[in-house]
């Protein structure tokens, strides 16, 4: 098969910018230039980080000034590539009037209740109001504030389209960046809006709740279900015990917000911090990242051997809302034990009330998580402990943050603390790298290692199986009668769906598949902190963090960790005893979406100047 | 010619109001403005480029509330300026109008729609405010007369949204409709939009000759939109694992037993009719001389070109609405028009296509020789040959084919296929002259076909009533001739005789002679071709329409699916309401044509260069050998990319009238 490429001419242009010459790459735009050259031009629906640039909101306009005698014209800066001897002003009195009466009109119809807004304060709407200057706001329509649309039914994900702009980066993330392709455009005019495909709910849709989508929406529009008030009301109940977990990426990629260096480690912070709002007991997420290393790689060993190839890790709830809903028939080759966050859940209501004399129904079991699948994962019917939640709520980093501000607390001013429960805190290195791509791999070779070998692998750090590239495959010698094994580690749900499709087709030659469904994995999870006109910037500074815990810790080795082994020997027996299967190991439902539709069905609804029938 | 009492085209202010009846000197006259149907005048036009009053009494207010209105409906909402602001202005307008104060002032008004005019992303917002700018900058003493007399009367009219690409397509398919559908994650919607239109879609999408893409003003900035790739794109995802289905609950009023259509020809636009027939409520009857429905796409397009599952898909859908198809029936001799009335039917539409060759009319000249084949004969035996029921092996022979269509093309690749030496293209005239599609041409290079440009056949060689090969002798340009079209001549000396062994004769085809009696009382056109009346497709015999090749000569697909649903719709007035009824769309496309009013438009704002899509396909080496589908459908990826390259050229024009548009059919 072949495909014909025309290429385009490659030659670069001078123009000026607000009297600034400038020198412009072929097909270059306005915006993009001026940005080189450090000239601000006022934008909303555009982002560079995820190469979009639908040219719909058409605040960024700038006045292009006539060459001889010619009339000068206004034009999108997002969309318009400089030409040789074009001189754009970006702030002349029609440009400014043009931008500032854009904003204006996209008021006409937005949801302006602006203080029960989650990004009051942080959004780019109102970032970019205060830009132009707008002074008025002439066109309010309540009533088509109304007609607009709330999805309300996912457990993880709400749409709220009356604080939508429109700027479609959503639709464009989950549809080029994931290959979820979930979202489409709805209606026309002034109903137009973002909704699923096949016209479904956000529940029942073909979404996955990876909130790679709430990452890069520039207002309130897209979020996570709240649910800091029952976090509160556990806190406030001294019938409670309240046990709080966080996941590996959270103690990376929460300091910024409190003015500290983007990956700062802020654990010991985030201890204390829990201590100060009330939390019974403090857990950490990376012990069952531990446990989990135990169940999936013996699980895996016990795959070589029969020869069952390949095995997908499943500690992605999106990865396994993706398999599910996506790929059906990939489910048989997914790895049964549960997610960290399930494993510290069900151990906590189980081994923890043991150990610790403590009623079971008492526990209520708060994760903290940089994710907004984990919500989804938290309420699917097959992960409860006899008729309980393993999990009682998560909170998304965003929402941990409005915990924290909503008690005043200052992660940055704290000192931090170290954990004192003696049975589910302690973690190793491997637990700890969990958080990264490529981190359940590594961690799972080493343990892997030393149970066909009865030595500890040597050099500990695997290099190569730590770049970042959205697909990486090695073959690491695991030793004994097993030997050789073939890996991949993949994230971001598009080189996922290569790789998944490449094990369908028969085509990929491997035993062992590491899949996070967020680019970067957890440390840029759809429930970390959000970053204005940028896609996940400190990606590779979280990870450098997760990598130097693992590196200084004292035990590095999920089989090492002292309280893993004290779990094993006084309850669970060994990995995958029946205990452990019984507690720590899943199945998964086929969840695949059909469209089913009539050209009937369609026709009633297309929306067309003239339709005939 | 049309009397102009004010308005505003092209920059230019038109004002007789003072007397005078005089347009500018280099102004183009407006043509055939004046009357919209039989005694209903045209008091004012309204465009994407200004606008004419012919009635001083018309209300300006109201008639640009109409027009707004129709921009703000027609808005796809993707833009800040034109989703909110058409509507704004409308409001405005209509609260004037009602003699009340809107949310904006005439100077507002201005304002707004310059700002849209000015921001907006494609060409229907750029283009719906400019008239009104100019009424309000030129004739403000008019509106602001109207205002202070307000309330304004609502006016008769319609208006009318279209786009170059739209006006050139002949069934007038929605593109930038289905293109949107396509961007918004929408593809089945986007099938829907074709299949208004057309029944057969996947076909279109693969063999159509692309009109729409030589009108996209997208060739301004770069290349064409992949309108047909697209087309393709959405078309096959019917035979995905979830095809949208087809029923006849889709059928909106079904009418009764009683009224019952006679289809003759199961080609492309005897499909087309019965598809717009059945999902009128008839029920319909399909006529074919063959076992098998298509016609000409069934037998005169390749398998490389068209796969025959595909074109099976598309015919069944006629079934599965409750068509009914009768094979083998041949016209003349199985049944004639009088029978079929005789039988029930209340009307016929004849679709019979154009079977018979043209012969070359060349000294030596015998159809009945050995080697000897007409175009459309040696498609039929390369349709026997793919289908297997009959094998035609060229194995080591040369092959020549005359003509420059893309019958030519279809015959010369297909005889690469069946295993030919050689296949040379005799053409008399120049490559740019050469009517056949010019990605066939290459196509046809790229696989090895060699071209023989300005060369003629003078005689057909034989020896023992076989050929063994042609006389040819060189043609030069001659100087044009009073319609600016070059001719043609032999060069005296220029003979050269050059061997082969098949000789394709593919220079046109015409109505089979047997087909139409004398006794069917269906008048023919000195062509040959059935004489049918270009606006209704009437034939001389009432209640008897015809379209499609045997109407216009050889053609093109979407040419014969567009007869096929004029006739539909004519032939469903004619049996409901015993004559054809005035369809105003067609008149306003008139207008526009009339006047070229989709013609001026240049590109202002300079566009980012993406380049078109190309569709994956075989390699030439191998697909000379097989009669597998060369091309092959894009992804999804590569039509949310091709699909974002639409610039949306939509434009809105509209009437106000003396009285009532009347209601035609839709």
């Amino acid at each position: 098969m072949t495909t014909k490429q025309t290429p385009a001419a490659a030659v670069a242009v001078s123009a000026t910018i607000d009297g600034v010459t400038v020198r412009a790459e072929a097909n270059e735009t306005i915006l993009h230039c001026a940005r080189r050259y450090g000239i601000h031009i006022p934008s909303l629906c555009e982002l560079d980080d995820i190469d979009h640039a639908p040219g719909t909101c058409r605040i960024c306009q700038v006045e292009i000034l006539g060459d001889g005698g010619g009339q000068a014209h206004l034009a999108p800066s997002c969309i318009t590539p400089v030409e040789e001897g074009m001189a754009v002003m970006t702030h002349s009195p029609r440009a400014r009037a043009a931008q500032r009466l854009q904003v204006e009109l996209m008021f006409a119809d937005h949801n302006l209740d602006c203080v029960v807004c989650k990004r009051h304060g942080n959004c780019e709407l109102q970032d970019v109001a205060r830009v132009v200057g707008l002074d008025t706001n002439r066109f309010r329509d309540p009533a088509r504030i109304a007609a607009r649309h709330v999805d309300d039914t996912s457990p993880a994900l709400i749409r709220d389209m009356t604080r939508c702009v429109r700027c479609q980066r959503c639709v464009t993330v989950c549809r080029e960046g994931q290959t979820v392709d979930a979202l489409v455009m709805t209606g026309f005019g002034q109903e137009l809006e973002v909704g699923l495909k096949h016209g479904l709910s956000q529940t029942e849709s073909t979404c996955v709740s990876c909130g790679q989508c709430v990452l890069v929406c520039p207002t309130g529009a897209l979020g996570e279900r709240e649910e800091i008030d029952t976090v509160e009301d556990f806190l406030y109940d001294p019938g409670i015990v309240t046990v709080f977990q966080f996941a590996p990426a959270i103690r990376v990629s929460v300091g910024e917000e409190f003015g500290l260096p983007a990956g700062a480690n802020v654990q010991g912070q985030i201890v204390a911090a829990l201590r100060k709002l009330g939390a019974d007991i403090v857990l950490d997420t990376n012990f069952g990242a531990d446990v989990v290393i135990m169940e999936e790689g013996t699980e895996l060993l016990r795959h070589l051997v029969e020869k069952k190839r390949p095995t997908f890790t499943s500690c992605c709830p999106a990865w396994i809302n993706f398999a599910e809903r996506h790929y059906p028939a990939i489910l048989p080759y997914l790895s049964s034990t549960k997610s960290p966050q399930q494993t510290v859940g069900v151990i906590a209501k189980t081994y923890l009330p043991q150990k610790m004399g403590l009623d079971p129904k008492a526990i209520r079991v708060v994760s903290i998580m940089p994710c907004t699948a984990k919500k989804d994962e938290r309420v699917r019917p097959q992960l409860s402990l006899d008729g309980t939640d393993e999990i009682d709520v998560v909170l998304t980093t965003r929402e941990f943050v409005h915990l924290l501000g909503r008690r005043g607390i200052d992660l940055s001013a704290l000192e931090p603390s170290t954990y004192d429960n003696p049975y589910m805190s302690a973690f190793s290195g491997a637990g700890a790298i969990f958080g990264t791509t490529g981190g359940v791999m590594e961690a799972a070779v080493r343990t892997m290692y030393y149970v066909v070998t009865g030595r500890e692998m040597q050099p500990i750090e695997l290099g190569q199986l730590r770049g970042f590239e959205g697909v990486r495959t090695a073959t690491v010698d695991i030793g004994g009668d097993i030997g050789p094994v073939k890996v991949a580690m993949c994230h971001g749900l598009k080189s996922v769906r290569g790789i998944v499709e490449a094990v369908l087709d028969g085509t990929a030659d491997l035993d062992f598949i590491e899949v996070m469904a967020c680019p970067g994995g957890c440390v840029d999870g759809g429930g970390s902190l959000r970053s204005k006109k940028q896609y996940l910037p400190h990606a590779l500074k979280r990870r450098e963090t997760l990598f130097s815990i693992d590196h200084v810790a004292n035990v590095r080795q999920s089989h090492n960790n002292p309280q893993v082994q004290e779990l094993y020997k006084s309850f669970l027996g060994s990995p995958y005893s029946e205990l452990a299967h019984q507690l720590l190991h899943t199945y998964y439902t086929d969840r695949h979406v059909e469209m089913t539709r009539s050209v009937k069905d369609i026709w009633d609804s297309i929306t067309m100047s003239t339709v005939i029938y | 010619m049309t009397q102009i009492a004010y308005g505003f085209w092209d920059g230019e202010v038109l004002d007789n109001r003072k007397g005078g009846s005089g347009l500018p000197a280099d102004f183009a006259e407006p043509q055939n403005l004046d009357t919209f149907d039989d005694g209903n005048a045209v008091r004012a036009f309204i465009g994407d480029r200004g606008f004419f009053v012919m009635d001083e009494q018309v209300s300006l207010l109201d008639a640009f509330r109409q027009y707004l209105d129709r921009a703000a409906g027609q808005s796809c909402g993707k833009c800040t300026p034109c989703r909110v602001g058409t509507g704004l202005i409308r409001d405005a307008l209509d609260a004037l109008c009602r003699g009340e104060e809107g949310a904006l002032d005439l100077d507002g008004i201005a304002g707004m729609a310059r700002h849209i005019t000015d921001t907006a992303l494609c060409g229907l917002g750029q283009t719906c405010g400019g008239a009104l700018i100019a009424a309000i900058e030129n004739f403000r003493d008019v509106v602001e007369a109207e205002i202070a007399a307000a309330p304004a009367p609502r006016q008769h009219g319609m208006s009318y949204v279209t786009a170059p690409c739209m006006e050139a397509c002949p069934c007038k398919i929605n593109v930038p409709r289905y293109i949107d559908y396509i961007k918004d994650g929408r593809p089945e919607y986007s099938l829907g939009v074709i299949l208004q239109k057309v029944p057969m879609a996947a076909t279109c999408g693969r063999v159509c000759v692309r009109f729409c893409e030589m009108a996209c003003r997208r060739n301004l900035v770069d290349q064409a939109v992949g309108i047909k790739t697209l087309k393709r794109y959405v078309a096959d995802l019917q035979s995905g694992p979830n095809p949208l289905r087809f029923a006849s609950d889709q059928i909106r009023t079904p009418l009764g037993p009683e009224m019952r259509v006679a289809v003759v020809g199961a080609g492309p636009a005897g499909l087309s009719c019965a598809y717009h027939l059945l999902l009128r409520g008839y029920h319909v009857d399909i006529f074919e001389a063959l076992p098998e429905a298509g016609g000409m796409a069934a037998i005169g397009i390749p398998s490389y070109r068209l796969p025959r599952h595909v074109l099976k898909t598309e015919t069944e859908t006629l079934s599965a609405l409750g068509g009914r198809f009768l094979f083998n029936r041949v016209m003349g001799r199985d049944f004639t028009t009088d029978s079929l009335f005789a039988d029930g039917y209340l009307a016929v539409f004849l679709g019979l296509g154009c079977q018979e060759p043209v012969l070359l009319g060349v000294a030596g000249e015998d159809p009945a020789m050995r080697g000897y084949e007409s175009g459309i004969g040696f498609m039929l035996k390369v349709h026997d040959h793919i289908a297997g029921t009959r094998k035609t092996e060229l194995a080591g022979d040369v092959v020549a084919v005359v003509g420059g269509g893309n019958v030519a093309m279809d015959c010369a690749r297909s005889a690469l296929r069946m295993g030919a030496a050689g296949v040379h293209v005799i053409y008399r005239r120049t490559r740019e002259e050469m009517p056949a599609d010019k990605s066939e041409i290459e196509a046809a290079e790229e696989e090895g076909v060699v071209f023989h440009f300005l060369t003629n056949p003078e005689r057909v060689l034989s020896a023992d009533g076989r050929i063994v090969g042609l006389t040819l002798v060189g043609m030069r340009v001659t100087e044009p001739d009073k319609k600016g079209r070059m001719g043609v001549e032999p060069v005296p000396g220029s003979e050269s005789d050059f061997a082969c062994a098949h000789l394709v004769a593919a220079i046109g085809q015409q109505v089979q002679a047997d087909a139409l009696s004398q006794e069917e009382l269906i008048g023919l056109n000195r062509w040959k071709c059935v004489a049918a009346d270009p606006g209704s497709l009437a034939t001389s015999r009432s209640g008897v329409f015809a379209g499609g090749d045997c109407v216009s000569g050889p053609g093109t697909l979407v040419q014969a699916m567009s007869h096929g649903l004029k006739a539909a719709r004519n032939i469903d007035d004619w049996v409901q309401h015993g004559r054809i009824r005035f369809f105003p769309r067609s008149r306003i496309r008139q207008m526009v044509k009339d006047n070229h009013m989709l013609a001026a438009s240049d590109i202002k704002i300079p566009i980012l260069n993406e380049y078109r899509v190309h569709h994956p396909e075989l390699e030439p080496e191998i697909r000379k050998h097989t009669f597998d589908e060369v091309e092959q459908t894009i992804g999804q990826e590569e039509a949310y990319r091709e699909a974002s390259r639409c610039l949306r050229c939509y434009r809105i024009y509209s009437v106000v009238t003396q009285q009532p548009v009347p209601e035609g059919a839709v």
